[in-house]
């Protein structure tokens, strides 16, 4: 009986195929997604899935058909802002369309501007797709970048998730999915994230857009002040900051690592105090040869602490002038006050007084003795 | 009293305590974890999860003092002692109410389980469809009677070990800040937490039903409490990992944390780690069901002895598939599982401490007569 009945149970495994499957020759999958805001709460939205029917090298394992068979690329409609594109885009589908592995969500300046609240709780309950997508904002037209043809020859999504992912290890402070529902949802700190433009044959990252919750504010602009909002941000290793000694005598500090550090006084008070110790450990990547000083380490060195102790303090007041938190300082004062006050918080934080207090060591100047 | 006595074919070693006590606590519930413990206790839910999984310590000695205690009067399991309690008539009525809660419990692990697949991998899988061929499943593992169990609680731990490294992959977003300011929060919203904590904490006294079954039961006290020990710990290290991760903000919007954390980690094959994971968590699943469906049916055997273990076994799991399939949307999952937690909170903490002193007054009564 009971061997009858294991037996009977065999062909039970084969039920796993009537479920719904998703075979990556028969779907598009979108990898990216383009909003631009066209007034009146619609926006114009466009995807792109990359072409795995298209060409392919030949010998590679039968891969592909003959490049006539190629796939669409990229679709776009008008909508209402806050709706996934996926369904909205179905009967412009050759096949059917699946968001599963989305790289990049990109927005343009006025969509920004008008919110992107909807987007945010779409994302933070769908259950398709992943947390580590990049949120962008572009400078410009979203779908203009995202149908464009570049010198490389992958899909335009991995071209922008690679740009970003190799800046965010480098200058640029972290921010994918994961941070911005971060610092959506928590209490007093403010999302940011990566500007992208299209400049001819190419993409580059512009700065960072700043968002006071869910709202565009105001941005920063390059390398130089994404180095600064990052050493207040994270512990990070791999950045560099340009020092400009005297006009024209510039002075490249790659750093190997830097880490900050904390402190609030009278958290609970009208002015707060906040106090940030950011250690910069970093080498003289290029020293100008005609400075007009050779010792590095202590006149270069204090320069370079006091420029960033300055850029560092100008930066948080410039953020407490437009009440924007992408530090979180409100999480910070949170952290280090008993019983804190979070409902007076907002109140609060544009009077806080924010104390930098750099530390920047110089370990070494490269291979050859300055002269 | 001869014929109470479990056949030594049938009972277990002293050290698979650890891996059932362990086993039948992590279940469906962990996955909401984060969010239920932190929901009034914040950054300092740690302190009432510590102090849950010592309260959790206190109750097995009661449980481990009642059973022994028990052995020289009759077969040591709650079935018998409801018997001897109070009586045939209330302790059956006892013994059916027991039954209930087991049964519910099992229905809730499987449901809420077809629920996260539902959402998050097929929402077009049915119900029905699921649980009559997993209730199978169930069934061979039942038939094959307490150590089969036993053996699916081990593969379990076993299976489970690599789940401990994901919780490495925090390291790079961790907000150690998050739990300053250290004890923030008053006692009431430390016992609040506490006792929405205490929900993922049951499973454990499901040893009152299979002690009868482990062979030299003095040796598998220290197991039992080293289970305990593994299961604080894991919760521990969630919590942290949760309120690491996430902010409270966050928290509040998830419903299942841990996957949203399993969510944003990927290796170069696995693209979304959460797949894998939730087709991994079956294999806490199937002990889990497994000896909820043998308490069930061996407790219908004990009220009612006409009727065959294998049998009721049968109706059980027929039952579990019907009750599934009727379990239509997130609400009644969520209305049974808040019944449950209540249930098996007075049950734990308050029902077999009353049992213990019961048996004491017993005790002094006999001593009296004589």
């Amino acid at each position: 009986m009971r061997k009858l009945l294991n037996i009977a149970a065999v062909p039970l495994l084969f039920l796993g195929g009537c479920m719904q499957d998703n075979i990556i020759d028969d779907i598009l999958m979108v990898e990216a997604e383009g909003y631009d805001y066209i007034g009146n709460d619609q926006v114009i939205g466009t995807i792109t899935t990359p072409n795995y029917a298209q060409g392919g090298v030949s010998g590679s394992g039968g891969g592909g058909g003959p490049a006539t068979a190629s796939m669409m690329t990229s679709a776009s409609a008008i909508t209402y802002d806050g709706r996934s594109l996926v369904e909205k885009l179905t009967p412009e589908g050759q096949k059917a369309i699946r968001a599963g592995k989305l790289r990049v969500q990109l927005f343009n300046e006025a969509l920004l501007r008008h919110g992107l609240k909807k987007l945010i709780h779409f994302r933070n309950q769908d259950p398709d797709v992943g947390r580590d997508l990049f949120l962008v904002m572009v400078d410009g037209n979203s779908k203009d970048l995202l149908q464009s043809t570049y010198q490389t020859a992958i899909p335009v999504s991995r071209y922008i998730y690679d740009l970003i992912f190799q800046n965010q290890q480098q200058n640029y402070p972290r921010s994918n999915l994961s941070t911005v529902l971060y610092n959506y949802y928590g209490y007093n700190t403010d999302p940011f994230m990566p500007i992208i433009k299209k400049e001819q044959d190419h993409i580059v990252l512009t700065g960072i857009a700043l968002l006071k919750r869910d709202q565009y504010v105001g941005r920063l602009n390059g390398q130089q002040e994404a180095f600064l909002l990052k050493t207040l941000i994270e512990n990070f290793n791999y950045g560099f900051y340009d020092y400009t000694f005297k006009p024209n005598q510039h002075v490249v500090l790659e750093n190997v690592n830097s880490s900050r550090h904390y402190d609030v006084k009278n958290g609970n008070s009208a002015e707060p105090n906040i106090y940030a110790t950011v250690t910069l450990k970093g080498y003289v990547r290029q020293g100008n040869p005609l400075l007009a000083t050779q010792d590095y380490y202590s006149e270069i060195q204090t320069g370079i602490q006091s420029e960033i102790k300055r850029a560092l303090e100008k930066m948080v007041v410039g953020f407490q002038k437009m009440d924007v938190d992408p530090i979180g300082i409100g999480d910070i004062a949170r952290s280090y006050t008993r019983h804190f006050d979070e409902r007076s918080w907002p109140e609060r934080y544009p009077r806080a007084h924010f104390h930098a207090k750099v530390k920047v060591m110089l370990v070494e100047t490269g291979i050859s003795n300055v002269r | 009293m001869q014929q109470n006595r479990i056949n030594e074919t049938h009972q277990v070693s002293p050290v698979n305590a650890f891996f059932i006590v362990t086993g039948s606590q992590i279940v469906v519930n962990i996955l909401k974890f984060q969010s239920v413990v932190t929901e009034d206790a914040e950054q300092d839910a740690w302190i009432s999860v510590l102090l849950m999984g010592l309260g959790t310590l206190l109750v097995m000695w009661c449980i481990l003092r009642l059973l022994n205690n028990e052995q020289n009067y009759g077969q040591p399991d709650l079935f018998s002692i409801h018997k001897r309690f109070f009586g045939s008539w209330i302790g059956n009525l006892l013994n059916l109410a027991i039954i209930l809660y087991e049964a519910l419990g099992a229905i809730l692990y499987l449901r809420a389980y077809i629920e996260i697949l539902n959402v998050w991998l097929f929402p077009r899988l049915s119900p029905l469809g699921f649980a009559a061929i997993f209730s199978l499943l169930i069934w061979t593992v039942v038939i094959g009677g307490f150590r089969t169990i036993t053996g699916a609680f081990f593969l379990n731990f076993i299976y489970l070990l690599p789940l401990y490294f994901i919780n490495t992959f925090i390291f790079s977003d961790a907000h150690f800040s998050n739990l300053l300011p250290m004890a923030d929060h008053s006692m009431a919203d430390l016992s609040n937490s506490l006792i929405k904590a205490s929900s993922c904490f049951l499973g454990f006294e499901s040893i009152l039903f299979y002690y009868p079954f482990i062979k030299r039961p003095k040796l598998a006290v220290k197991w039992c409490y080293f289970g305990l020990l593994n299961t604080t710990y894991t919760y521990l290290l969630l919590t942290i990992q949760g309120l690491v991760y996430f902010n409270i903000g966050e928290l509040r919007t998830l419903v299942w944390p841990v996957l949203t954390f399993w969510k944003s980690i990927h290796f170069p094959l696995v693209d979304r780690f959460e797949y894998i994971g939730i087709i991994y968590w079956l294999t806490v699943l199937i002990p889990n069901v497994s000896l909820g469906a043998w308490i069930v049916s061996r407790g219908v055997k004990q009220i009612a002895p006409v009727i065959k273990q294998k049998y009721a076994l049968v109706a059980f799991l027929l039952i579990l598939t019907a009750v599934c399939a009727i379990m239509q949307s997130r609400p009644q999952i969520e209305w049974i599982n808040a019944l449950i937690s209540h249930i098996g909170f007075y049950l734990v903490f308050v029902y077999i401490p009353f049992l213990l002193i019961w048996q004491w007054l017993l005790k002094i009564k006999e001593g009296k007569s004589q």
